[in-house]
């Protein structure tokens, strides 16, 4: 019995796990720390802990992002079981989307999660723009006089 | 779903061609319920029984003053010449008084727990260090782990070839546990609060658990592995549950040696033969056998005797934007089929033909204005 069902892991889990994050505040919300968690949020279907198939949007070291997915084949072998894929700054970024569909999606592999996955890499892409400095502020009233 | 067998990982982290058959108590029931409230009884039954002083508080010679001297009734120290004079005694309520209900030394301080009942959770705790996810909920870092559960050669440990700690690092680090022992190191914090006047300084989390065999591997790997901060050892003969589960969640990381691996049947046994060593237990086996509800849900006995889908193809789409039919042809054509046929023959377009009726004649006048 090595394989056990996402049911029962969730089941287990749902109550003690180390990714999760419990605040009193905002109703006492569930984050998860989980790195194959789109959402950041501790529910069945965001948990890539419990699913055999996960899906992982991370910011890459040097820009751009990297993609996590889980082998449903490799569950019991954690050093091989998540492959990772990055895709660099320099690509643009709705080819980054085409090709985290491509990678997931398209290989029918966690439809559900398609737009998480894009939405978190769009986020982090955006993250990663340069903040454009203010433009110096117009004198107005007496200022302009002066 | 059953694995047959698990690798031997060598001791240089090579995973070797030779394969040890699972187990039968890893495919023992998981059950946390149980898992916890035997761990919550056992961790019980270490502790040192406590109580304040029998004395404490009633060290002084207090009488109450009685009515009339309009104070409360509350015993109060006899003499004069100190501040202590006069004051209230004895009672919870009062400074330098006992407290409520002193504890005494004969509180019930242990827990009896039945034996099928530890053995169970055992057998539940060691079935859930099978699961890598769970062994991650618990927080342990195994992204170095080649397998799991993790066996090592016992070919390691023969001769007392691990008799140093700095073997017993080098060994964890090439099998992959290195990443686990080392988050250990960097969790040592101190403890919050009294506990740490008592002997309990400092806390951190725990590491791997090195299960061996002291029948084939020795016990020289004891005092190699102790001085590794979170690593602990044990025997396969004499398993803990406050080892197998800390805290009573489930999913300890163990990394066995071989020969410990392949004395688990003997010592557990299966559910249809009892176990060598334990009298009169035989392994639990799950009361659900298949615990994967979408599998149950699209399996054909289900689908099979499930009513068929009530309805058309066409399913009502709940929350969309209401569509103008008037503007939204698509709209009105589901509302209205003759709007197509309206349409193509342009019939809203077209001149009424109506003959223009004949004007009331005469004889229509004439009949109107008879009276």
């Amino acid at each position: 019995m090595a394989t056990l069902s996402s049911d029962l892991i969730w089941e287990v889990t749902r109550p003690t796990s180390a990714f999760l994050v419990k605040r009193k505040q905002a109703g006492g919300v569930s984050f998860s720390r989980d790195p194959l968690n789109l959402k950041g949020k501790f529910s069945r279907k965001y948990e890539g802990l419990v699913a055999d198939k996960a899906i992982g949007v991370q910011a890459g070291e040097n820009g751009g992002v990297t993609l996590l997915t889980k082998k449903a084949d490799k569950s019991h072998q954690p050093a091989s079981a998540i492959q990772s894929a990055t895709f660099p700054a320099s690509r643009s970024t709705r080819k980054t989307y085409a090709n985290i569909v491509n990678a997931t999606t398209k290989r029918n592999y966690r439809p559900d999660l398609r737009a998480d996955a894009v939405a978190r890499a769009s986020a982090i892409r955006k993250s990663q723009k340069a903040v454009k400095a203010d433009k110096p502020k117009k004198a107005r009233g007496n200022k302009a006089q002066a | 779903m059953s694995r047959p067998s698990v690798t031997i990982i060598g001791a240089d982290g090579s995973a070797s061609k030779d394969t040890i058959a699972f187990p039968n108590v890893f495919k023992s029931p998981i059950r946390p319920d149980i898992v916890h409230s035997t761990h919550s009884g056992m961790a019980k039954n270490r502790r040192q029984p406590y109580a304040v002083s029998e004395k404490a508080g009633h060290q002084t010679s207090a009488e109450s003053w009685g009515t009339g001297r309009a104070v409360a009734r509350i015993p109060r120290v006899s003499g004069g010449g100190t501040h202590r004079a006069g004051q209230a005694a004895f009672g919870n309520m009062c400074r330098s008084g006992r407290m409520f209900a002193p504890t005494k030394v004969w509180r019930k301080w242990h827990q009896k727990i039945n034996l099928n009942q530890k053995r169970f959770a055992t057998a539940s705790a060691l079935a859930a260090s099978t699961s890598s996810a769970l062994l991650l909920a618990r927080g342990h870092n195994i992204s170095t782990v080649p397998e799991v559960p993790l066996v090592v050669s016992s070919t390691a440990f023969a001769d007392g070839a691990i008799a140093k700690t700095s073997k017993a690092v080098a060994l964890l680090k090439a099998v992959g546990a290195g990443a686990d022992v080392e988050k250990v190191k960097n969790t040592r914090k101190t403890r919050a609060g009294k506990g740490k006047l008592r002997g309990r300084r400092h806390r951190q989390q725990r590491g791997p658990l090195v299960v061996y065999n002291p029948d084939e591997d020795g016990k020289e790997l004891v005092t190699a592995f102790r001085n590794i901060p979170g690593v602990e050892t044990s025997s396969v003969y004499s398993l803990n549950l406050l080892q197998l589960a800390p805290g009573g969640h489930l999913g300890r990381f163990i990394v066995w040696t071989s020969s410990a691996f392949s004395a688990l049947d003997k010592v557990y046994g299966s559910t249809t033969e009892a176990s060598a060593l334990k009298k009169d237990f035989l392994l639990p086996s799950a009361i659900m056998k298949q615990p994967d509800l979408s599998k149950i849900i699209n399996s054909s006995e289900v689908q099979n005797v499930l009513r068929p889908v009530r309805g058309s193809a066409i399913s009502k789409r709940t929350v969309v934007q209401k569509k103008n039919p008037l503007k939204n042809f698509q709209v009105q054509l589901r509302l209205n089929p003759y709007a197509a046929a309206f349409s193509k023959n342009q019939l809203g377009q077209a001149k009424v033909e109506q003959d223009k009726s004949e004007r009331a004649g005469e004889k229509f006048d004439e009949l109107l204005h008879t009276n």
